[in-house]
């Protein structure tokens, strides 16, 4: 018997990416949001504190992980509050695609904005 | 003997006929304190308004036939005691569940919700009653079913016992239901998990758990699990869906597959504590 | 056959509505207005950094900017917004891997205390410095 409900089975990755970015993001937020607010003077870097904190390579790398991964978390929420209103297959395809594009873009103006602070 | 005392009962009924905006009425009943809400209705229909279009049958809960919202919360009227659900003075007001076209008054079409029970590979009827493919047949211009159901010609196989009467509350207080009409929701996926747990075959397994992982299966849950709080049959669709998605993950990356497959144990979130029959009380 | 269908604009706003809704639409609501609500404010701060682009300057006066009693608030409003989104997205974590199904009410209960004293706290320390 032939299944109405049938579509294409796909495998769903999208939710465990979503999980395994939410709780490394727990940890990787934890450490922006207090070496940001709560270890800096007064709660907030200047911009020579700025430098000084991102020319440390492993806050350099740390942070841009974080970008990384609060990127990809905040774009797969946004495609998951859109999959809900039940697009059809092309439309649910396209959002995906800008979404990965949009994704791709934030994390390159990051690395840009970075890389012209620390040079 | 127990006696009664009779209350006057003001019940606010969501009315609608095509062609006209909906409205609501305001009839007031007489019924006995012990009475159930479905009394209420009924004594609405017998001595206030004929044209008043609900669904009624077994009046204990075992046919799914009563459900709607009474006060904005998913119950079924005829195990919901009118003094349950009524302060005093206020109107009890009736709503149709939602999710679901509304036929008239408290009367949804419910196909979209049969086509979903089919989808798992569970449909009932008796020979003489091929009523399935004929209803499902008019849902075909919606996009979500391609061709009709076919009538299976074994029928043994389709006889079922569960928990799950089949009322639809569960798909009306979900939240993902609300927004996409595709979603297989609460009741479709703990259909889909009660198949998969009697399924016997690697293509039937493959299947359901195809359905369960696609775009419109276990993933669209956001855990708000109100079905499992407003389901009066302790059917836990929420706790199916995370059951399925266990064995989906499990899958993926092939560990302990067996051990979190849904077929070699059942836990039943609802059930009291203590042993659970396998292949028979299926939720 | 005679239906009455909401229009599709309208059924886009129904998973807000949380009228005589429980415990676990709560949860979920929350979780989704502080996750559109966060997404907002990753791209106003990205936006805001690009200060650090145009110089000292430019910064520096953003930072005396930051520090006034408003935008401390503000940053008090982020924090929760952070809390609620991340507790219960942990809640999420574990019931959809089928963890802490039965649990999940007690959970979000005591993840939502956690989030409180977490940010009642971390309110003092930003106003009392």
């Amino acid at each position: 018997m032939e299944n109405p409900f049938a579509e294409e089975p796909k495998a769903t990755s999208a939710w465990l990416w979503q999980v395994f970015t939410g709780v490394g993001l727990v940890i990787l937020l934890g450490l922006h949001f207090m070496a940001n607010h709560f270890i800096a003077k007064g709660g907030l870097r200047d911009f020579a504190d700025v430098v000084a904190y991102l020319r440390n390579p492993i806050v350099l790398v740390l942070e841009l992980l974080f970008l990384v991964f609060v990127t990809t978390h905040a774009l797969l929420g946004v495609r998951a509050v859109l999959l809900d209103f039940g697009f059809s297959e092309s439309i649910e395809k396209r959002l995906s695609r800008a979404l990965t594009v949009v994704g791709v873009l934030t994390i390159g103006y990051g690395l840009w904005l970075t890389w012209n602070i620390i040079r | 003997m127990i006696s009664m005392k009779m209350l006057e009962i003001p019940l606010q009924i969501f009315r609608y006929r095509e062609g006209e905006p909906p409205h609501y009425d305001i009839f007031t009943v007489q019924v006995a304190d012990t009475a159930h809400v479905i009394d209420a209705m009924d004594a609405v229909w017998a001595t206030r308004d004929r044209s008043f279009t609900f669904r009624r049958a077994c009046h204990h809960s075992s046919c799914g036939s009563c459900s709607l919202r009474i006060n904005g919360v998913e119950k079924l009227p005829c195990i919901t005691r009118v003094m349950d659900v009524w302060d005093g003075h206020a109107p009890v007001r009736l709503d149709p569940l939602r999710n679901f076209p509304v036929v008239s008054d408290l009367v949804v079409d419910v196909s979209a919700f049969f086509q979903r029970m089919s989808a798992a590979g569970m449909t009932i009827t008796r020979s003489a009653e091929p009523s399935l493919p004929v209803s499902v047949d008019n849902l075909a211009v919606t996009g979500v079913l391609s061709r009709p159901v076919e009538v299976p010609e074994s029928l043994s196989r389709f006889n079922r016992f569960e928990n799950c009467i089949e009322c639809a509350i569960c798909m009306s207080a979900c939240p993902t239901m609300a927004t996409d009409e595709k979603f297989l929701g609460p009741a479709g996926l703990a259909a889909i998990y009660r198949a998969r747990q009697k399924a016997d075959n690697p293509s039937d397994v493959a299947h359901l758990l195809g359905l369960a992982d696609g775009e419109h299966g276990v993933w669209r849950c956001h855990s708000a699990f109100e079905c499992t709080a407003a389901c009066p049959q302790a059917v836990d669709p929420a706790g199916k869906i995370m059951a399925l998605r266990r064995e989906l993950i499990a899958r993926r990356f092939k560990v302990a597959a067996r051990a979190a497959a849904v077929v070699p144990r059942t836990r039943n979130y609802s059930a009291p504590a203590g042993p659970t029959k396998h292949g028979g009380n299926g939720a | 056959m005679a239906t009455l269908n909401y229009p599709k604009i309208r059924r886009a706003g129904r998973w807000f509505d949380v009228r005589r809704r429980r415990l676990g639409m709560w949860a979920y609501t929350l979780n989704r207005i502080t996750g559109i609500g966060l997404v907002v404010y990753l791209y106003l701060h990205l936006g805001v950094l690009s200060l650090l682009a145009r110089g000292q300057s430019s910064w520096d006066s953003f930072v005396s900017l930051a520090r006034s009693p408003f935008y401390l608030g503000l940053d008090v409003v982020l924090l929760a917004g952070i809390l609620i989104h991340g507790l219960n997205g942990l809640r999420i974590a574990l019931t959809g891997f089928d963890v802490g199904v039965r649990a999940q009410k007690a959970l979000f209960g005591i993840l939502m205390l956690a989030a409180a004293v977490a940010l009642i706290a971390a309110a003092l320390k930003i106003f009392g410095d």
